[in-house]
């Protein structure tokens, strides 16, 4: 199991990358932790020719507010997110999905971006990126696009980057100040790649009413999944279980998971049923234990 | 696409190196091929098992998923660097006093994920070093044994950090 | 740590040996060894199940930087032998193979090139660039596929992809017995694939020396066998050479004659003792006649060279095997003749997914149970229908053929059996090969523990009384299974079950599951006993197969006294993480009066270390090693103390040791150490009849021990489980064992093998399952397909020590292997407990979350 050869490129700022990227288009692949790509290339499954490490791009590694909008750079690792205060405080959801990455040594290599670029249907942080409707930024050597979220994922571990591109950053919407949230999935085993999993993020009128709802699944689609019918069964409605029972009807509804040898079609869209339904329930917990901690 | 060798200035166990490796090495390769410390040990290539965790920076990782070229510049600390002077670590020595492995393949990749998390929170609780840890792979001891060793670790090193720290205390 | 310890070492958890060297990173297993001018091995393997080769190029390969030779089938098989397995089944179809695929690729992942080179990553790189064309052929996968007649057998030889199919009898007839009961049942019952997955990869360095023979430096749990099969397969001369050969050996039969002797010599008890298995032989080479001539060309390559032409073979620290390691792979013997013919180092390290392929797989069997029995549950008698898929190539030494007849054997426990019918299928698919893994028979334990469960739930008896009414009392012993090994009176299966039984307050359980199911809680508990033959009764392995003993009869060691006062202790055991340097340290230490720290256990390099083919397997190193490291030791202590009156002039009888000295019982001032008496034992002749010790060496006694009366390890496993109903999630709440393994060596090493055991028993339920499709490709190359579990799958493992009292020296008996074998039992019997009430039966032991789910009719399969 080792790595095919290819020729290694660091570039020091974001436009010497982008013209290495330019000049290889299709052979080359950027590195930033390389927790997802390295195993694909000792396997032999990706084999780029050319391999652009991003880690030294100045500026990259930043985790900042602009324009309303919470911006996390393409160098940013997965344990820094998690560490930062801003992310906890403006997208608890992106927060809380973080531990739920494979394990503690992954976390201190893997990056945010590198996480939606490599655009894994059965993990987080995609779904995460989904539910919030995240701006993607990606940029050439001829300038940038911003891709919305629901742009954003084409298909099973390919996201809208061309030949000749890289996502320099995401920007997350700034969760509401009432925001609960909530990560529910099932893996296999600790740590593993979900079965299915939901996240959830409910802001709720101190009535009980809620007000709006993003949620996505994963694991259960070539994509993450979103349901504008399901979200719509939330809005405007108690935070109730019977509520949260139908919004789990309307999202499963459509669904047809394909099947692997960790579990059926049947399973998988039951099993993303009982976890929007726990979700739901998990996240208005928490809107319950803030009104209570007011009072 | 031939092989591309390269430069590469890294700092081992407290020892700076400059060599020139293949571009496609990981740095697990290196430290094993290079410089001859085979105590870093690959169990799987793929990132699943946990064997060849690494301390780069001061933080945990795997050694077998980054790049040589990924740590030019970097500190690397295995498990060659645990025992100093002849003197065990407390990790160690709360291994042997447990049994904490019975092959121990799989040792280096725990000592250093727990070195690293008891320099992080020597105060962590035994639910999260349970879950801390299951990012490293034993097929030997239902990881029982592994588990005692490590709770034992971290209660000497909280410890001995509380005693350092009244110390400065009193020094200062 | 030792001043604690007063008196004794063994039974106590002394901290190992091995430990600092391990601990500190100086270990030194096969991949950490790097010799002069060593080249790297890859293989090219086979993507497709089932498929002629009908082409190979490996003109640009060749080229490729770095490639210094590639090896195709066609080419190995000008300078090797055959794989010809020496361990028939009567009547059983016995491929010969050779270590790359010759015409015909067997399963994916069948090695079909071997590129040599600078460095691995240079030989991968060469094997991507072997041009291969396959001509597809229907692949076999499932059981069922093997046994459909319609379908091409995958060896062309045989007659079908049965290779032997068997009905063996034991006690009276079950027909009758059958017809007359009061009741019957039938269950059929699947056991997936697994596989051992140690850390440790397979591998080998393979170093060439200007001088002497090649050292094969491997990952191997027998290196004395690992090396006589390379030696075997490895000398296959041209044709013109053979011919040349023949003509220069017209004596060539009195070669083979004084070959064999040699052999003997080396292991005298072989003699004869391997006969039953001759007429099995005779009938296979009278069948297939190349088989005579392969068999005699290896024995040619074997016994016509000089030493030199047979490596050494070096293991030290092995990874884990559980089974795997014990099998010589067809890489193993590949690199090895390649580096004799190129005259070049060598080294080949498995990487994971070829281990996950390759490297050895195990336990997949249907087995149709039926019982008959009164309705108080008392059992009459058993039929077992087997089926058994062995994969493409027979494992070497030891294969699926002998494991079906250890579960054959076995099939009874500890429980009464009047009789036993026993139909065996084995069959050939285009699967991986089938090896030892942790209790290769321990499917008996499944389905005879899941079946009582069945049958309690019918009869509308307790769990605990139908094995209460069925399990061998104290009383009862010694008696013999139906299947015919003895049980002597330390067969404590009983005991165990008892003493699970009050531990798990298993009469509170019936109200406890109630209550919690009105919480809404879905709970379970489960429990299974079962006794394993660690290292069994005089006889067990010819109870097995007959002539099988042949190769099990005793276990040697050396015992010396070191010139400088220290022991060593020289074992054809090969430690894999069973901690042998420490423990029979523990048992030489104690037996000499010396401390541990004089004593160095040795193993590993056939130079030194005594000969045996068996290496580490079966659960004897307990009661075997241990009893030969303890009766050579005490031969060792009165050559000691015979000197050592000599030198003090006292009486022999007057003399005590203790730390390392000799003394007069009271005066400890007028002593000797046994670097005196090392002294004295050079200077002085040696006694009659005594082994000459080498140079560096003072006394050296060789001793062989043929187990005594064996016996019996055994165990209840009881385990309890919470299941989510929404997402078919297992979680075990608590874990239960109460075993019996005679005296404890150190009980730190006893509850770390039987808790790594009970690990992989839950890892094979919950979460491993090696796999393959209907159409035969390989779905579980990595880490993220074959799962195992992690600090959180794995619970907190309670252990209870019983310890029948004994006259018997030397009362340690086998543990590594039972936690497997109970484990499955178990957890599936409390699954199903907690599942009963939906009216499911569990008869099938892999049981994921979205299998849960269906069982329990939550969602469709």
């Amino acid at each position: 199991m080792k790595m095919r050869a290819f020729e290694y490129h660091r570039p020091e700022t974001l436009a010497e990358a982008l013209a290495v990227l330019a000049e290889f288009g299709g052979d080359a692949k950027v590195i930033a932790g390389g927790q997802s790509l390295v195993p694909m290339m000792a396997m032999r499954l990706s084999t780029p020719d050319h391999l652009v490490d991003i880690s030294r791009i100045s500026g990259l590694d930043e985790i900042k507010l602009a324009d309303g909008r919470l911006t996390i750079g393409a160098m940013v690792r997965h344990a820094a997110a998690f560490s930062n205060d801003l992310v906890a405080t403006t997208a608890p959801l992106v927060h809380a999905a973080l531990p739920h990455i494979g394990h503690r040594a992954i976390r201190n290599r893997g990056t945010v971006c590198g996480s939606l670029a490599h655009a894994d249907p059965a993990a987080e942080l995609p779904a995460v990126a989904r539910a919030l409707d995240a701006e993607f930024v990606v940029a050439n050597a001829h300038g940038i696009r911003l891709i919305p979220a629901h742009e954003f994922f084409l298909g099973y571990l390919t996201a809208d980057v061309g030949d000749g591109e890289m996502v320099t950053e995401v920007r997350f919407p700034i969760a509401a100040a009432n925001a609960v949230v909530s990560v529910q999935e099932v893996s296999r085993r600790h740590g593993d790649f979900a079965l299915a999993g939901c996240v959830a993020q409910l802001s709720i009128a101190p009535n009980g009413t809620i007000e709006t709802a993003a949620l996505a699944l994963f694991g259960v689609d070539a994509t993450p999944y979103r349901s504008a019918a399901a979200e719509a069964e939330l809005v405007g409605n108690m935070s109730t279980s019977e509520v949260f029972a139908n919004a789990a009807t309307k999202m499963t509804a459509d669904l047809n998971p394909a099947a692997d040898n960790h579990g059926s079609t049947a399973y998988r869209r039951h099993l993303a049923g009982v976890l929007v339904r726990r979700a739901l329930a998990d996240a208005a917990s928490k809107f319950s234990l803030t009104i209570g901690a007011l009072a | 696409m031939t092989a591309q060798m390269l430069s590469l200035s890294l700092t081992v166990n407290g020892l700076e190196h400059v060599l020139n490796v293949e571009s496609r090495r990981t740095l697990a390769e290196v430290l094993r091929e290079d410089l001859q410390l085979t105590g870093t040990h690959l169990g799987c290539e793929h990132g699943v098992c946990g064997a060849c965790t690494v301390i780069i920076d001061g933080a945990a990782a795997r050694s077998c998923l980054v790049l040589g070229a990924q740590c030019d510049g970097s500190h690397v600390e295995t498990v060659e660097s645990l025992a100093a002077d002849g003197e065990l670590h407390p990790i160690q020595r709360a291994m042997i006093d447990h049994h904490g492995f019975q092959c121990a393949f799989c040792s280096p990749g725990f000592l250093m994920s727990i070195k690293a998390l008891a320099d992080d929170d020597p105060d962590m609780s035994k639910e999260q070093i349970r879950e801390e840890l299951s990012g490293n792979l034993c097929r030997c001891t239902g990881y029982a044994s592994i588990l005692a060793g490590a709770e034992a670790a971290f209660d000497v090193i909280s410890k001995r950090n509380k005693l350092n720290s009244i110390e400065e205390t009193k020094n200062a | 740590m030792r001043e604690a310890i007063v008196g004794k070492l063994v039974g106590n958890s002394v901290k190992r040996t091995e430990d600092p060297r391990l601990l500190t990173g100086t270990g030194r297993f096969v991949d950490d060894v790097t010799v002069p001018n060593m080249a790297h091995a890859a293989f090219l393997r086979s993507p497709m199940p089932h498929a002629e080769i009908t082409r190979i190029d490996t003109t640009a390969a060749k080229r490729s930087p770095g490639v210094i030779a590639i090896f195709t089938g066609a080419e190995i098989a000008e300078f090797t032998n055959p794989f010809v397995g020496l361990m028939p089944l009567p009547g059983m179809y016995d491929p010969t193979f050779y270590s790359l695929a010759t015409d015909r690729v067997r399963h994916v992942g069948d090695p079909v090139a071997l590129v040599i080179a600078e460095s691995r990553r240079a030989a991968e790189d060469g094997a991507e660039l072997v041009e291969v064309n396959y001509r597809e052929l229907e692949p076999i996968s499932t059981i069922g596929q093997a046994l459909d007649s319609t379908r091409a057998p995958i060896w062309p030889k045989a007659k079908s992809n049965v290779m032997v199919s068997m009905n063996q009898p034991s006690g009276p007839a079950v027909g009758p017995i059958f017809a007359d009961a009061d009741r019957t049942f039938t269950q059929r019952f699947v056991q997936h694939r697994q596989s051992n997955q140690p850390m440790e990869t397979r591998g080998i360095v393979v170093e060439i020396r200007s001088e002497g023979p090649a050292i094969v430096h491997a990952a191997t749990q027998s290196s004395h066998a690992l090396k006589w099969a390379l030696a075997m397969m490895s000398g296959r001369l041209t044709v013109p050479g053979s011919i040349k050969e023949m003509f220069k050996h017209r004596d060539r039969p009195k070669l083979f004659v004084n070959g064999a002797k040699s052999l003997m010599a080396a292991k005298p008890e072989m003699k004869g003792a391997g006969k039953p298995m001759m007429p099995t032989m005779m009938k296979q080479m009278a069948s297939d006649p190349k088989r005579a001539l392969d068999l005699q060309r290896s024995m040619v390559a074997l016994l016509a060279k000089g030493q030199d032409s047979r490596p050494e073979v070096v293991a030290q620290d092995i990874g884990g095997a559980f089974g795997a390691k014990g099998t010589v792979g067809r890489e193993d013997v590949a690199v090895y003749a390649a580096a004799v013919h190129l005259q070049r180092s060598i080294k080949w390290i498995e990487d994971r997914n070829e281990n996950l392929m390759v490297g050895g797989h195990a336990r997949d069997e249907n087995v149709e149970l039926s019982m008959a029995c009164d309705h108080d549950g008392t059992i009459r008698g058993m039929h077992v229908r087997l089926d058994m898929n062995i994969g493409a190539y027979p494992a070497f030494p030891f294969g699926g053929g002998m494991f079906s007849q250890i579960i054959r054997v076995m099939m009874p426990g500890p429980y009464r059996l009047p009789a036993l019918q026993f139909d065996t299928r084995i069959v050939a698919s285009n699967k991986g090969t089938y090896v030892a893994y942790r209790g290769p028979w321990a499917v008996e334990t499944w389905v005879r523990e899941r079946m009582l469960d069945i049958m309690a739930r019918n009869l509308g008896i307790s769990r605990a009384d139908i094995r209460r009414r069925n399990m061998i009392t104290a009383a009862e012993l010694p008696t013999k299974m139906i299947t015919g090994p003895a049980l002597d009176v330390r067969m404590s299966a009983a005991v165990t079950f008892e003493k699970a039984m009050e531990v798990a307050e298993f009469d509170l359980w019936a109200a406890r599951q109630a209550e919690a199911r009105t919480n809404g809680k879905i709970v379970g508990m489960g429990f299974a006993t079962f006794i394993e033959a660690a290292p069994g009764p005089p006889g067990f392995f010819d109870q097995v197969m007959p002539g099988a003993g042949s190769m099990a009869a005793s276990e040697p060691a050396h015992v010396v006294l070191e010139s400088d006062g220290t022991v060593s202790v020289y074992i054809q055991q090969m430690p894999h993480g069973q901690s042998h340097e420490t423990t029979f340290a523990q048992v030489a230490a104690d037996e000499l009066g010396v401390p541990m720290e004089q004593i160095r256990v040795r193993y590993g390099d056939t130079r030194v270390t005594p000969f045996s083919l068996f290496g580490t397997g079966g659960s004897r190193a307990g009661a075997m090693t241990g009893g030969v490291v303890t009766f050579g030791s005490r031969e060792l202590r009165g050559r000691i103390l015979d000197i050592a009156a000599d030198l003090l002039e006292a009486s022999r009888d007057d003399l005590v040791v203790t730390n390392g000295n000799v003394h007069v019982a009271g005066t400890p001032a007028r002593s000797v150490d046994f670097a005196a008496v090392a002294a004295q034992a050079k200077r002085s002749p040696q006694p009659a009849g005594a082994v000459a010790p080498k140079t560096s060496e003072a006394i050296r006694i060789q001793s062989e021990y043929d187990g005594g009366e064996g016996g019996w390890a055994q165990s209840t496993h009881v385990c309890w489980v919470e299941i989510d109903l929404e997402t078919g999630v297992v979680k075990i709440t608590r874990y239960v064992v109460a075993e019996d393994c005679g005296e404890l060596i150190n009980p730190a090493v006893v509850e770390g093998q039987v808790r790594g055991g009970v690990a992989q028993g839950i890892g094979a339920v919950l979460y491993e399952k090696i796999t393959y499709n209907e159409s035969g490709q390989f779905q579980t190359g990595t880490f993220m397909d074959y799962l195992i579990p992690t600090t959180m799958e794995i619970p907190e493992i309670e252990i209870h020590h019983i310890e029948t009292p004994s006259t018997i020296e030397a009362n340690y008996r086998g543990v590594g292997e039972g936690g497997m074998i109970a484990a499955p039992a178990a957890l599936t019997n409390a699954i199903e407990d907690a599942l009963a009430h939906l009216g499911v039966i569990i008869t099938e032991q892999h049981l994921p979350p979205s299998r849960i789910l269906e069982l329990a009719g939550v969602i469709t399969p």
